[in-house]
């Protein structure tokens, strides 16, 4: 893909302190301007899934929002063949999201600048990658490669947004009757649990910790603090509030403060109002 | 100091003096992060007063403080704000000073005028050629002798000496007497002593020219009173426009009798006025009670300063009391111009109260303001004249005289004078209302009585609900030579303008009759002139304004039904119609008298009391239609659509509401649903008649567009023009809560695509609508009106909101996901309904909605105020709309809107929009103590409604500090400009600049393809060339067929893209409706050079310097892809400033 004459002009590759290699991006090979990737092997300690091998992972910075994971495959497969790639908002460990869902209800991606985990076959295109030269572009939008932006990716995308009603219905049955299972076989999990804490023919009980969420009486924010608000209002029956005189005195003492109160609000807001020439009717 | 035990007031404990300082330093900070620009500007913090301060033993003198504060006023911040109102208009000592010493020179200067000799009045020769007579010689003959002299006495008068005189325009009024041996006691007639009067001030102006203190020396006449001109000096040097030096001439006291002024007398004789010998014998031709007035007025004003002084010296606050009456009337241009009731009026008014006992000598400044205006409300002095002559001698007119003389009777201490001798009944009229409106507003605690009272301006064009003006004065020459007018054309002095003035508002009354409330008129300025130029002539006067006030259940009602034919009141009626009045028959049988004026839509309809203006003009007064300039609804235009009825949305949006309620009817009756529907409910502006330009049925022609098989849709074609834009009108359908859905947010989710699905088979098998059941909605194809309906559960924001720890503990936190579906599930629907029933009760609230948005939208501050807050914004000008009445005109209610957008003091108070009433006084009081206490954490405009007390959700998210200043900034400019527009016929009238944004503060511009906008028939300018968006024109909609392109608008895509991607790096601005620009504006801080980061480095490129790594945004890249996204949409990119190269 590189033309061959162009190598030897500077053949160097641009790595900034940090350890990140910039490598150019231009959206076609007629553009001006170009963008900077900055890509690293990923090298993560806590990294644990299976998804980003360390040693096979390149981490790539600042993809644009018009390189979509099957045109960061293509850009990248000149460095060696791909496993798979992951874009995302932000850098981080890719989180685990309950059931699978069907492409129709995932939530819609934002198509701002992106950050990929390229995984490769092999360990060795990492350092091909890293020594790829600057001025060498990667060239997102070929003539045997043309990525739609625009109008006809706007129409493209309205194109797609159909669904037939009776593939979604099929979506929906088959994630409700996953739904279901799973519940049926929580339920029966909790029932288990329940019969375990059941005495058995001696009359002992087995005491477990138990799965979470499985307690018996409510146990959540909103009951914690009804309860505290039922004793606070206990306690506040058995006091009485006006039988000394202290009390009585106290009263009267906190209305004047109030309206002194008041009275240096109000002072405060005209003396404010005036800095700002609130008065001046006209 | 912490002696008190009081468990309440542990958490304040710790604020004692020593560290009150950082309490008070400490919210400054995020202010000031949040707004650079305005640093200099004083912030509101709740005191905090120090244990000591606040239990310290109070003093008897402070204890009477509190009270007083507590008990007179509403709250002590009224009285305050009183004082300090006062401390703003009253003099100062400085500014007193210097007024005295250039009295004092103008009096020296005035005593040394030299003694010319006697010479005939008309022989001018005397005067040299460089000051003229301030008087216009209507008829030209006088006889008599005049001679200068220098004057008997000079004497200040008026509000200045009394102690009344405010600021602006302070006018000290300085009377010099004419000597006795210059008049005759026979110059009453025949204007031969304001003849003598006018050359007398001539002289002194000539003698006053050769001093080098007086700076400027004009004439102009006293409330345009032509007869009595007046000399106006100012000081030189640097003070000239701080105060005028008003001189008057009078004649010495008592020097003619008063009893020659009774209003029934004559004072001109008409051979003279005319030249035609009359049959009139001596002294009884017809009255000339203006004349009398004019003259008589003069004799007394030394009398009226000492009355009014010994008034003064009774009550203590009287001086304050006048001054706030007198900002009360200056708001509401009440107190200048001719036929004014100015502030002398206000003085005799308050006397008035003092003498009968309607207010007390130790009353204060608050309350004589308080009851002057209720007695102003509640009496009507065109009916029951008031006098304050105690015992008037036997010579002086009865109050029935000085009925039938004049419209308006307040009689002065002499018993002779009528002091409201010029004020016409709509005058008074207008004052007792705004007294009327006044009072309410006072009363109401959920009102700040002050501010609406004595701060807001009312000027006409932002009260009256229409306005228009008189252009071509000359006019009503001919109109008082129809109606016959002569005498009172002499009575007059020959000024037309005054004499046609009462005849043409009676007219105007009848006419309107019920449709208005309240017919005002502009009081004409006083005239001024340098005194080396001739008197201006009537005609030079600006044009007359007139105002109506509507009722809107009537003013645009297109029938005016009469008598019936034999009733002997029909004939009166076909005199005041002419041709315009036709039998009819009516189906209740009765046959009457009847007009019929033109409107089909409600935007013609609206200009039905033009049509009446124009034709009882031309019919009764010989006014052309070209010489009424009516300006009612001039800006209605930027809205209107239609070529043949022309229309501003009110019939599209009632399609659209009568197609939605037949479409909710059908949904109710759904059958085979699992679980029932509990409510359809509308979310969606084109629901509650605020859409700027409502959805309207179309046709389509399916050759202009590709067809996706497998769903029978259409979708647009690449190489053919953006389709017709088509909105989603969202509908919410709340569906029974059951025990059978699931408590799991995805599962929710899915039921919801299963009711959609479910819905869109039973629509179709019913009605044979074309449906698209999607995950999160179901758009119908109903009427050529896309509906978007949105299925919904009520326990879903609580299941969004509840997540479970990791120890199994059930908690429940608020996060952004639930507050939207809440917001677009729950409040926006209710707001629909809500702002559906303010405009059942109010016509034109959903057209000042549309002008509003039209204009933010044109202003490119969408983004900033969204469609909801603005429709919130808008009903608050209904719902609390003092000092003014409710508007009943989109072009008023813009203007008020404009005026709330800039005046508000955002900063300071919430914006409280009470919806169906439902707030309470108590709960007013605690929004505003919640907003005070937590304001830095609350939006920057914060609109409070019932539903809504703490947080503002609708301003929530925009607009910014700086987009807030930005649109109040540019609102106060549109306001200005458009009515100074609308108000002068002179400037070139093009409403629609206040619409075009200044583009050159932008960075970039992104020019689009006119192709692709899909709304550009929109436009504020729209262009000459349309293109063909696949609608046919005879509008028939079809029923089924294929699904239309629905919500496809590049554009706002493109927007979409456009912010997701550089969203941090600046703002992007558009017209939604029809904008072919987008603007472009980088943000600051996203181009200063930051360390590499790995979260911050989009669209960023890198600087090496050494071992450090900055990133900068990498522009040319960006504006390459500015290009990229836009593929197909984008003209060009015009990078206008080089600003990124720091």
């Amino acid at each position: 893909m590189a033309p061959s004459n162009k190598k030897h002009a500077t053949e160097k590759a641009c790595v900034i302190p940090g350890g990140f290699t910039v490598l150019s991006l231009q959206f076609s090979s007629d553009s001006v301007a170009q963008h900077s990737l900055y890509v690293k092997e990923h090298k993560v300690r806590t990294e644990k899934s299976s998804y980003r091998p360390l040693d096979r992972t390149l981490f790539v910075l600042n993809v644009p929002p018009y390189c979509s994971e099957s045109v960061v495959k293509d850009l990248f497969s000149r460095f060696g063949r791909i496993t798979s790639v992951e874009l995302r908002d932000h850098p981080g460990s890719s989180e685990d999201s309950g059931p699978k869902l069907s492409k129709i209800f995932r939530p819609v991606s934002k198509q701002g600048f992106k950050v990929g985990y390229i995984v490769f076959e092999s360990p060795s295109s990492i350092g091909a990658a890293k020594s790829h030269p600057h001025d060498d572009p990667l060239v997102v939008s070929t003539e045997q490669r043309p990525v739609e932006t625009g109008i006809q990716k706007w129409i493209h995308q309205y194109t797609k947004s159909f669904i037939h009603p009776d593939k979604l219905q099929l979506t929906v049955d088959s994630f409700m009757q996953d739904y279901d299972r799973r519940k049926e076989e929580e339920a029966e999990r909790q029932r288990q649990e329940a019969e375990k804490q059941q005495e058995d023919e001696e009359g002992w009980v087995k005491v477990t910790r138990g799965h979470k969420g499985t307690k018996a009486r409510p146990h959540s924010e909103a009951a914690n603090q009804r309860t505290l608000q039922r004793e606070g209002r206990k306690n506040k029956r058995k006091e009485l509030m006006n039988f000394y005189t202290w009390q009585h005195r106290n009263t009267q003492k906190e209305h004047i403060a109030e309206l002194r109160k008041k009275f240096e609000e109000d002072k405060q807001r005209i003396a404010l109002m005036r800095a700002q020439r609130k008065f001046k009717p006209y | 100091m912490h002696s008190f035990d009081l468990s309440h007031e542990d958490d304040e404990d710790d604020d004692g003096d020593d560290d009150e300082g950082e309490q008070l330093a400490a919210p400054i900070k995020p202010k000031r992060v949040r707004s650079n620009e305005e640093e200099e500007e004083v912030v509101y913090h709740p005191v905090k007063l120090s244990r000591n301060d606040l239990y310290r033993p109070p003093t008897a003198e402070e204890l009477n403080h509190l009270k007083e504060a507590e008990s007179l006023f509403h709250c002590s911040l009224l009285k305050m704000q009183m004082e300090e109102l006062l401390k703003e208009v009253t003099l100062s000592e400085r500014r007193k000073q210097q007024i005295d010493s250039f009295v004092k020179t103008v009096t020296r200067l005035l005593e040394t005028v030299p003694v010319s000799p006697e010479v005939e009045v008309s022989d001018l020769s005397w005067l040299s050629g460089a000051v003229k007579v301030p008087f216009l010689l209507v008829p030209k003959t006088t006889k008599g002798k005049f001679h200068m002299a220098p004057p008997a006495s000079i004497d200040l008068i008026g509000s200045y000496p009394l102690g009344t005189c405010i600021k602006p325009n302070i006018k000290v009024d300085l009377a010099v007497t004419i000597p006795a041996d210059v008049l005759r006691p026979k110059d009453v007639l025949n204007q031969k002593y304001p003849r003598k009067r006018a050359l007398y001030l001539a002289g002194l102006a000539q003698h006053l020219k050769s001093s080098s203190d007086i700076g400027t020396m004009r004439y102009s006449c006293l409330h345009g009173n032509r007869l009595h001109p007046v000399l106006l000096l100012t000081p030189s040097g640097k003070d000239s426009s701080c105060f005028t030096v008003c001189v008057h001439v009078c004649p010495p006291p008592g020097f003619f009798k008063p009893s020659r002024f009774h209003p029934q007398r004559n004072n001109i004789r008409s051979e003279w006025y005319t030249g035609l010998q009359a049959s009139h014998a001596e002294g009884s031709g017809p009255p000339t009670p203006h004349y009398n007035t004019s003259v008589l007025a003069d004799l007394l004003p030394r009398a009226h300063f000492q009355f009014l002084s010994a008034i003064k010296s009774q009550c203590s606050a009287f001086c304050d009391g006048v001054a706030l009456l007198k900002v009360w009337l200056h708001q509401r241009e009440l107190d200048q111009g001719t036929g004014c009731f100015n502030g002398f009026l206000a003085s005799m008014l308050m006397a008035y109260l003092l003498i009968n006992h309607r207010i007390s000598n130790s009353m204060t400044a608050y309350q004589l303001l308080r009851n002057s205006l209720n007695f102003l409300a509640t009496t009507d002095l065109t009916v029951s004249g008031i006098s304050l002559a105690r015992d008037p001698d036997s010579t002086a007119p009865s109050l029935a005289e000085f009925h039938s003389a004049f419209q308006v009777v307040f009689v002065d201490p002499s018993g002779h004078l009528n002091m409201c001798a010029g004020m016409t009944a709509c005058t008074y009229k207008q004052l007792q209302h705004e007294a009327v409106v006044s009072m309410k507003f006072w009363d109401d605690p959920t009102v700040d009585g002050f501010h609406c009272l004595l701060m807001t301006p009312k000027p006409m064009i932002r009260t009256s609900d229409h306005v228009f003006q008189l252009c071509d004065l000359v006019k009503l020459q001919a109109c008082c030579k129809k109606q016959n007018l002569l005498h009172e054309l002499m009575d007059r002095s020959g000024n037309y303008v005054e004499t046609a003035l009462p005849f043409v508002l009676s007219l105007l009354q009848k006419g309107l009759g019920q449709r208005i409330h309240l017919l005002i008129h502009s009081l004409s300025p006083d005239p001024e002139w340098s005194v080396e130029s001739e008197a201006p002539k009537y005609k030079a006067q600006p044009p007359l304004s007139f105002g109506l006030l509507l009722n809107p259940e009537l003013a645009a009602s297109v029938l005016e039904r009469g008598p019936p034919a034999d009733n002997p009141k029909a004939a009166e009626f076909r005199q005041l119609w002419g041709s315009r009045s036709e039998l009819r028959r009516f189906q209740d049988g009765a046959i009457t008298e009847a007009v019929l004026w033109d409107g089909k839509s409600t935007y013609q309809k609206r200009l039905v009391p033009k049509q009446i203006i124009t034709h009882l003009l031309q019919l009764h007064a010989d006014i052309p239609e070209s010489c009424v300039r009516f300006v009612g609804a001039m800006i209605d235009d930027i809205i209107a659509k239609g070529n043949e009825v022309p229309s501003t949305g009110e019939e599209e949006s009632l399609v659209v509401v009568q197609s939605y309620d037949d479409l909710s009817r059908k949904l109710w009756n759904l059958e085979g649903l699992p679980l029932s529907i509990t409510a359809v409910q509308g979310a969606h502006p084109a629901l509650r008649y605020t859409q700027v330009f409502p959805p309207e049925p179309v046709k389509l022609d399916y050759s202009f567009f590709d067809r996706e098989k497998t769903c029978r849709s259409l979708i647009p074609k690449e190489d053919k023009p953006c389709p017709h834009y088509i909105t989603p009108i969202t509908v919410i359908c709340h569906m029974e809560g059951s025990g059978k859905w699931p408590h799991d947010r995805t599962a929710i989710r899915h039921i919801r695509a299963a009711f959609h699905i479910s819905l869109a088979e039973l629509l179709k098998k019913n009605y044979n609508y074309t449906c698209r059941p999607c995950p999160t909605h179901l758009d119908v194809w109903k009427d050529g009106l896309v509906f978007r309906i949105q299925v919904a559960y009520h326990r879903e924001p609580q299941v969004l909101r509840e997540s479970v720890t990791a120890d199994g503990l059930l908690v429940v936190r608020d996060n952004e996901e639930a507050q939207a579906l809440e917001m677009a599930t729950i409040h926006k629907p209710l707001l629909t309904s809500t702002l559906h029933g303010l405009q059942q009760q109010h016509p034109c609230f959903g057209a000042v909605c549309r002008l509003a948005k039209r204009w933010l939208a044109a202003q490119l501050f969408s983004e900033a105020v969204s469609e909801d807050a603005a429709d919130l914004l808008v009903a608050s000008l209904f719902l609390q709309p003092a000092p003014f009445t409710p508007p009943s005109s989109p072009q008023v209610g813009f203007l008020r809107f404009l005026r709330l957008l800039s005046a508000f003091d955002w900063r300071n108070n919430p914006l409280v929009v009470n919806l169906n009433n439902q707030l309470t006084a108590a709960e007013y009081t605690e929004i505003k103590n919640d907003f005070m206490a937590s304001r830095e954490s609350l939006p920057v405009m914060f609109i409070a409604t019932p539903k809504d007390k703490k947080l503002s959700m609708w301003t929530r998210r925009a607009p910014s500090v700086q987009m807030l200043q930005r649109v109040m900034m540019v609102a106060a400019e549109s306001l200005k400009v458009l009515e100074q527009q609308l108000m002068d016929g002179s400037q070139i009238q093009d409403v629609r600049v206040i619409m075009r944004p200044p583009l050159d503060a932008y960075d970039v511009l992104i020019h689009l393809n006119r192709k692709q906008v899909p709304l550009l028939r929109h436009a504020v300018d729209p262009p000459a060339v349309s293109f063909s968006r696949g609608v046919l024109a005879d509008a028939a909609a079809q029923l089924g067929g294929a699904l239309p392109v629905i919500d496809y608008n590049p554009v706002s895509l493109y927007l979409t893209e456009l912010r997701e991607a550089f969203g941090d790096l600046a703002l992007f601005f558009c017209d939604p409706y029809g904008g072919t620009v987008i603007s472009v504006l980088w943000k600051p801080k996203a181009f200063e050079p930051v360390p590499f980061k790995t979260s911050q480095v989009a669209a960023r490129s890198v600087k090496v310097t050494g071992e450090e790594v900055k990133t900068v945004p990498n522009v040319e890249a960006i504006l390459e892809d500015f290009r990229v996204i836009g593929k197909g949409l984008v003209k060009s990119v015009e990078a206008r400033t080089e600003k990124w190269i720091f």
